[in-house]
């Protein structure tokens, strides 16, 4: 049987791009959460369209379960193929048009993020959606994830900039979601998909919004000696009304990991907390937007505000941020990154509540987030062979979690669900909510093969408690 | 799906992997390196990219993966060594170390090809070296180079890349003046530069004078070691590193500099590779302390400006300068010393060329799928000399410009600079 479907899958992809080995799909047992490992039964690579529609309308015929994954960067355990069929689309990446006249361009799903705005760059354009591992993603996996990034408080995530969707569904039916050239009538299904974590289909090409680059930008740099007075001028320049395009806080033990790598940025290796805080727009009224910041920044307790002194320290204030968590990896062997969501008044007590957690539990917690969207992301490095300290960072991860949703948060601002966070589903939503879900599932995908056991707890769909013989 | 738990002890203990294991452990597998490395790019596969290799090793080292894995060989086979990963890596895994290991540990199940070991014992025994390198001056002498340049293939890809080192500018003769003040600086003349680039050498000895450094010969010098370390052949990379030590220690001189970006990475870490070797390991940490690009000494000292020299120049990073060493702006500032000299910047010049010190013969397949694009970026530049400081580059990019037949050349920076100071 599964001889038979590597031959039938290489007769369309090629030979070169089945791997059936199991010394050969060791290296796609995981995601960018590689706690997570499993390896796939098969996987593919198609290099064109036509080559994804034919696996996706065989894997129909032959009833396969199947994952489809980007780069492998996710932080949720969304792409693990755990016996089944993966699908990589990493090398559909071609750029296909690009509109300057009406700001967007269309792509296949494997482009990578910055190489889109790399390439609208000169024409002054860009994407603005810029999840931290932008140089590695693709537009296809944000668009599964509805992935977000630190300029998303002021431009919106991915489901703001992305207009129109052609999609394979599981069945090999394809189909147009959304209108490039306005709103679509009826029920807004474009907006149901992004973010469906790869169980509604497959995209074949994704209609983006592309964005003119500001006239001006202005990055600052914040030093706090601690969290508290941090969380405060956060609270403060949002509720002034003004609108930053981004608003990120690292703790010290994040500034830490950052200044040891080579991404290293100069943030100050004493303060307990930092600021970086990009104001972009018109010139017009663009300085006194800093001043009144940096005058909030002050007021909560700043040590001192810096502000990047031209491009190339702007993106090295930028660097240092986005490769944060990979830096990570010089605290400890493994690092479990979290996400999840707060109303933004609530930061500075559940900051103080992750780090009693952290404490209590003999962790160190790296906290580096959107602290402007109150989309917190409390990484823990620790060693996964150690299985006492394992246990510690599940319980710790669960804590957080469960205080995140007693504040009047969720689980995941911009992650997604994928594996990771399918236990605390069920603290979060009603059972008639989840079976909801799973309805709205079974309209792209009735057979629920793509990406099964996903996002939504199986148990929790009233299918299976109507059916207990079918519980594995 | 299983989470990771339970302590694994090493499956290969006492291996050179083992030994460099713990830096697998820097790894979280967030994937910021897959963009950084060419052959995930050409390759398109994760088993060809650094994240993925680093699967394979921690699978070596917790025996799950066997030594004689043919797909294990293959895909660590098939790595540049550009060290790309590094530059891009936020968790600082060493992976030029890694990689070494992961070889060393490997050809003791599998020997080293053939073409690739024939090249390895040449180099490592001085009168074979120059004999090889008398043949290759002969067979362009004799203008056989250009006429097998362009068969296919491996042979007509080697006679390119001779071809390609002939002079690509003229240059006046000058005798540069020194005070000395900078201090005394001995030159790795190294094998193919010697061989091929001999009169590179020299200008690198010129315009080190022109700069105030003064001269000192070390004639017991030998190859830097750096082609039988990538491969694998760590133990002939130790040999080599100690008689180099010795060899610059007697000639006393305050640093030893390279023009080669290949041989000066091995030489700064040379430390490293005397690391377990008791009796060496302190001596090896001073002199890697002393190595320096030539571009770097120059930088140092300025340079002094040259006379004009009217020519519009593209530049290509050596991965090995840039990645290994971090080594960005100096050439630029080699560059910038030479009026008249119009920089074109090139795009992906931080991207290997593919020559990866023997790769190109051993598996030239990879080899021009990944120089593909960096001729085409050259092109657009529009410049007609690309200028690149390493022997493996010159030749590499020389070759696949050689066999493209458009006219345009390679050149190492420091001739260029040379040919300004022959201009004052």
């Amino acid at each position: 049987m599964s001889l038979a479907l590597e031959s039938r899958l290489a007769a369309i992809v090629g030979e070169k791009r089945v791997l059936a080995r199991p010394s050969e799909l060791r290296v796609y047992e995981s995601d960018g959460l590689p706690g997570y490992h499993h390896a796939p039964r098969l996987a593919v690579f198609p290099a064109t369209r036509d080559e994804v529609i034919d696996v996706v309308r065989l894997l129909a015929e032959t009833k396969t379960p199947y994952v489809a994954r980007g780069a492998g960067t996710g932080l949720s355990g969304g792409a693990l193929a755990n016996g089944v069929v993966l699908l990589g689309l990493h090398r559909l990446k071609r750029i296909i048009s690009i509109d300057v006249e009406n700001c967007r361009a269309v792509v296949e799903p494997g482009v990578v993020n910055a190489n889109l705005t790399a390439a609208t760059a000169p024409l002054g354009l860009h994407y603005a959606p810029d999840p931290s591992s932008q140089t590695a993603c693709t537009i296809g996996g944000n668009v599964s994830e509805n992935a977000g990034g630190p300029h998303c408080l002021k431009y919106g995530v991915t489901l703001n900039h992305v207009i129109a969707l052609t999609v394979i569904l599981p069945g090999g039916e394809i189909i147009t979601l959304g209108n490039p050239d306005g709103e679509d009538d009826g029920i807004d299904l474009l907006g149901a998909f992004i973010g469906s974590e790869g169980c509604f289909g497959v995209v074949l090409d994704v209609t983006v919004r592309l964005v003119k680059n500001p006239q001006a930008i202005r990055t600052l740099l914040a030093d706090f000696a601690s969290v508290d007075s941090a969380a405060r001028a956060v609270s403060a320049i949002i509720a002034s009304g003004i609108v930053a395009a981004a608003l990120e806080m690292m703790d010290a033990p994040t500034i830490h990991a950052v200044e040891a790598s080579i991404y290293a940025a100069g943030y100050p290796t004493d303060a307990a907390a930092i600021l970086l805080i990009e104001l972009d727009g018109p010139l017009a009224g663009l300085e006194e937007d800093v001043a009144r910041v940096e005058k909030f920044c002050l007021d909560a307790g700043a040590r001192g505000v810096r502000i990047a002194t031209d491009a190339a320290d702007r993106a090295r204030l930028w660097q240092g941020r986005k490769k944060a968590f990979g830096a990570m990896g010089r605290v400890s062997s493994h690092l479990v990154v979290q996400d999840a969501v707060v109303p933004r008044t609530k930061l500075p007590a559940i900051l103080a509540e992750i780090g009693r957690i952290g404490v209590a539990r003999g962790l160190t917690v790296c906290n580096v987030f959107h602290a402007g969207d109150g989309n917190l992301h409390p990484n823990i490095p620790y060693n996964a062979n150690d299985p006492v300290e394992s246990a510690h960072v599940h319980e710790a991860m669960r804590e957080v979690m469960e205080a995140c949703i007693a504040a009047g948060g969720t689980i995941t601002g911009e992650h997604g669900v994928g594996l990771d966070k399918l236990p605390y589903m069920a603290s979060l939503f009603t059972p008639s909510t989840l079976t909801a879900m799973c309805t709205l599932r079974t309209v792209f995908d009735p057979e629920q093969r793509s990406n099964p056991s996903k996002v939504v707890p199986i148990h929790s769909c009233r299918e299976w408690h109507a059916a207990p013989s079918a519980r594995p | 799906m299983s989470v990771t738990t339970g302590s694994i002890p090493c499956a290969i203990p006492g291996s050179p992997l083992d030994l460099a294991s713990g830096g697998i452990d820097a790894c979280v597998h967030c994937g910021f390196c897959l963009q950084a490395c060419p052959t995930y790019l050409a390759l398109e596969d994760e088993n060809d990219s650094p994240r993925g290799r680093i699967v394979l090793m921690r699978g070596l080292v917790e025996g799950t993966l066997a030594t004689t894995n043919e797909d294990v060989h293959t895909h660590i086979d098939r790595c540049l060594g550009c060290r790309a990963c590094e530059t891009a890596c936020p968790s600082g895994v060493p992976y030029g170390h890694l990689l070494e290991a992961t070889r060393a540990t490997l050809t003791a199940v599998k020997p080293i090809p053939f073409v690739a070991r024939a090249i390895l014992f040449a180099f490592a025994r001085r009168p074979l070296m120059l004999l090889f390198m008398f043949g290759g001056r002969l067979t362009r002498a004799l203008g056989l180079s250009r006429l097998l340049a362009s068969l296919p293939g491996r042979l007509g890809f080697a006679m390119a890349m001779l071809e390609s080192t002939r002079a690509s500018i003229t240059r006046k003769r000058y005798s540069p003046d020194s005070s000395g003040s900078r201090g005394s600086v001995a030159v790795l003349t190294g094998c193919v530069m010697e061989g091929l680039f001999a009169e590179t050498n020299r200008a690198t000895e010129r315009t080190l004078s022109m700069n105030d450094y003064s001269l000192v010969l070390a004639p017991q010098q030998r190859c830097c070691g750096a082609l039988h370390a990538h491969a694998g052949d760590a133990e002939t990379a130790r040999t080599l590193a100690r008689a180099n030590i010795e060899a610059f220690e007697a000639a006393g001189a305050d640093y030893v500099a390279v023009n080669a970006a290949g041989c000066g990475a091995m030489m700064k870490e040379y430390g490293q590779i005397l690391e377990h070797d008791a009796g060496w390991h302190e001596r090896a940490v001073s002199f890697s302390a002393r190595v320096r690009d030539v571009s770097e000494l120059l930088a140092e000292a300025g340079p002094r400006t040259g006379g004009a020299l009217p020519l519009t120049v593209t530049y290509d990073a050596p991965c090995h300068l840039l990645h290994a060493q971090r080594i960005a702006t100096p050439p630029l500032r080699v560059l910038g010393a030479i009026p008249g000299l119009t920089l074109v910047p090139l795009n992906a010049s931080d991207q290997c060329c593919g020559s990866a010190g023997i790769y190109n013969l051993v598996e030239p397949d990879v080899s021009n799928r990944v120089l593909a694009p960096k001729l085409a970026n050259i092109a657009l530049t529009g410049a007609p000399l690309v200028a690149t400081g390493n022997p493996g580059c010159l030749m590499q990019i020389g070759a696949g410009l050689q066999q493209a037949g458009v006219g345009v050349r390679a050149v190492h920076p420091i001739d260029l600079l040379d040919a300004s100071y022959g201009n004052l």
